[in-house]
């Protein structure tokens, strides 16, 4: 049993160089709060992020942190929770990192069923950057690289998850900050692989419109609509809604989480342990014989 | 939505309410820190020097909840922890933004002001215990009190409503 661990005892003394306003304050305070509530000591946790705004968060914890390549969060994740299953990995990004860049990753991570928790802090531009287009930027979304307006279509990242099939799926805004601090410590307890889409609003480059202050009046948590999170087909139906209606809450929660590919890492190695020793040797004649 | 979570108003006892009552001065206080630091590293040191003023202040406040605390019941352990509070006394993190002025600065302080009072407004018709009424009405009053000093502080501001941003470029692509 671990001593109590308020939330500042993961707040590093980073101080956040984010701008004034931006909704990261909100997700890393949520997530101060949340890992006190989960308990877990920092030595015991690893954030793993990729490049931009949201993925500065492993300097400001006092856990372990790994600040990697652009788009690359999630395979170095799996790489880290395989090495030591017993650590608590918590992926942090943003939506162009996740989604555009690491896009590839994200099916392969949510198909292994890999035990980690992805953060997108979708704020739908490249904000480090200043002010790009993303792959969440809604469609006629004027920027730097899209003067009259972007002709794409957003990528919906709720129904992408949802659609390869990830067990634990959900939506949070900091314009509710005990709605998202619930959500992450959910997500963190989910046993497999689980992903929040965080709707932090950029401040300087974000749309006046998709600010906190709009959230709060826009926001629809989904256990008010009577949404059952078991639903996988009712959780795929509301997720189309992205860009149009602002849920927040669980879309899905397998009732019946599979098997995590850490732990059948595990018990294939406890199975070649009990069963007949294979030599190298064995190995070799294989490709010998070949 | 509530800004305090699991805390039952009808049971909790004279002990907890002030535990909680130096939380929420201690999540201002913090708060009002990162304004600063957020400020400062936004070229803003008028506001951030003001802010930081503001973290002092309610330091302060903390401190004398604290001794009171400490005098009524010792080092006995507490029930009650920050997971509980959200932004009580603490401005949400939306109210800052770069390039403010002084005035909004105020204009936020006194705002948080005002959400606390309300707090304090809306938890009283709950609470049974005698004593805990006298506590919460002189916190509910503390307030009033704060939103008089920020309100005069207001009315001496030279800055006009409108002056902030007004010198602040664009942002640029790169």
């Amino acid at each position: 049993m671990n001593a109590f661990l308020a939330p500042n005892d993961y707040k590093s003394p980073l101080k956040p160089i984010w701008c004034p306003g931006c909704g990261d304050y909100g997700v890393l305070q949520a997530l101060y709060r949340a890992l006190s509530a989960v308990g877990r000591p920092p030595h015991e946790i690893a954030f793993i992020s990729g490049i931009g705004c949201s993925s500065r968060i492993p300097g400001y914890t006092t856990s372990y942190g790994f600040n990697t390549l652009h788009g690359r969060a999630l395979p170095i994740a799996q790489g880290v929770k395989l090495a030591n299953p017993d650590l608590l990995v918590i992926v942090a990004g943003g939506d162009g990192d996740g989604f555009s860049i690491g896009g590839g990753h994200v099916p392969h991570v949510i198909r292994r069923n890999v035990d980690l928790t992805y953060l997108v802090m979708d704020n739908q531009v490249y904000g480090l950057t200043k002010g790009q287009l993303s792959p969440t930027s809604p469609r006629g979304l004027k920027t730097v690289t899209s003067p009259m307006g972007s002709l794409e279509q957003p990528i919906n990242p709720l129904l992408t998850v949802l659609a390869y099939g990830a067990g634990f799926v959900a939506q949070a805004t900091p314009a509710d900050m005990p709605g998202m601090t619930a959500l992450i410590e959910e997500a963190i307890r989910y046993p497999g692989f689980s992903f929040v889409n965080i709707q932090s609003p950029c401040i300087t480059f974000g749309e006046e419109d998709q600010q906190l202050k709009a959230h709060k009046a826009r926001m629809k948590p989904l256990a008010s609509l009577g949404h059952d999170p078991a639903n996988q087909l009712a959780a795929l139906d509301l997720a189309r809604a992205y860009g149009t209606e602002l849920y927040t809450g669980v879309f899905y929660r397998n009732p019946s989480p599979p098997p995590t590919y850490d732990a059948l890492v595990r018990q294939r190695q406890v199975e070649l342990q009990k069963g007949e020793p294979r030599s190298r040797s064995r190995v070799l004649d294989g490709y010998l014989k070949a | 939505m509530t800004p305090v979570t699991g805390i039952d108003f009808e049971r909790i006892t004279l002990r907890d309410a002030l535990d909680l009552a130096v939380l929420i001065e201690e999540e201002a206080r913090d708060r009002y820190e990162e304004f600063a630091d957020q400020l400062a590293a936004h070229d803003t040191p008028e506001v951030a020097d003001f802010f930081s003023r503001m973290a002092r202040i309610e330091e302060r406040h903390r401190t004398e909840l604290l001794e009171r605390r400490r005098t009524l019941f010792g080092s006995a352990p507490s029930a009650v922890d920050r997971r509980a509070l959200f932004d009580v006394e603490a401005p949400g993190y939306e109210a800052a933004h770069a390039f403010m002025g002084v005035r909004q600065a105020l204009e936020t302080v006194l705002a948080a002001e005002v959400k606390a009072h309300t707090f304090f407004s809306e938890a009283l018709p709950r609470v049974k215990d005698p004593e805990l009424k006298v506590l919460f009405q002189e916190l509910r009053e503390e307030e009033v009190h704060h939103q008089a000093l920020v309100k005069a502080e207001l009315a001496r501001c030279s800055e006009k409503p409108d002056d902030s941003e007004a010198y602040a470029d664009d942002p640029n692509a790169q």
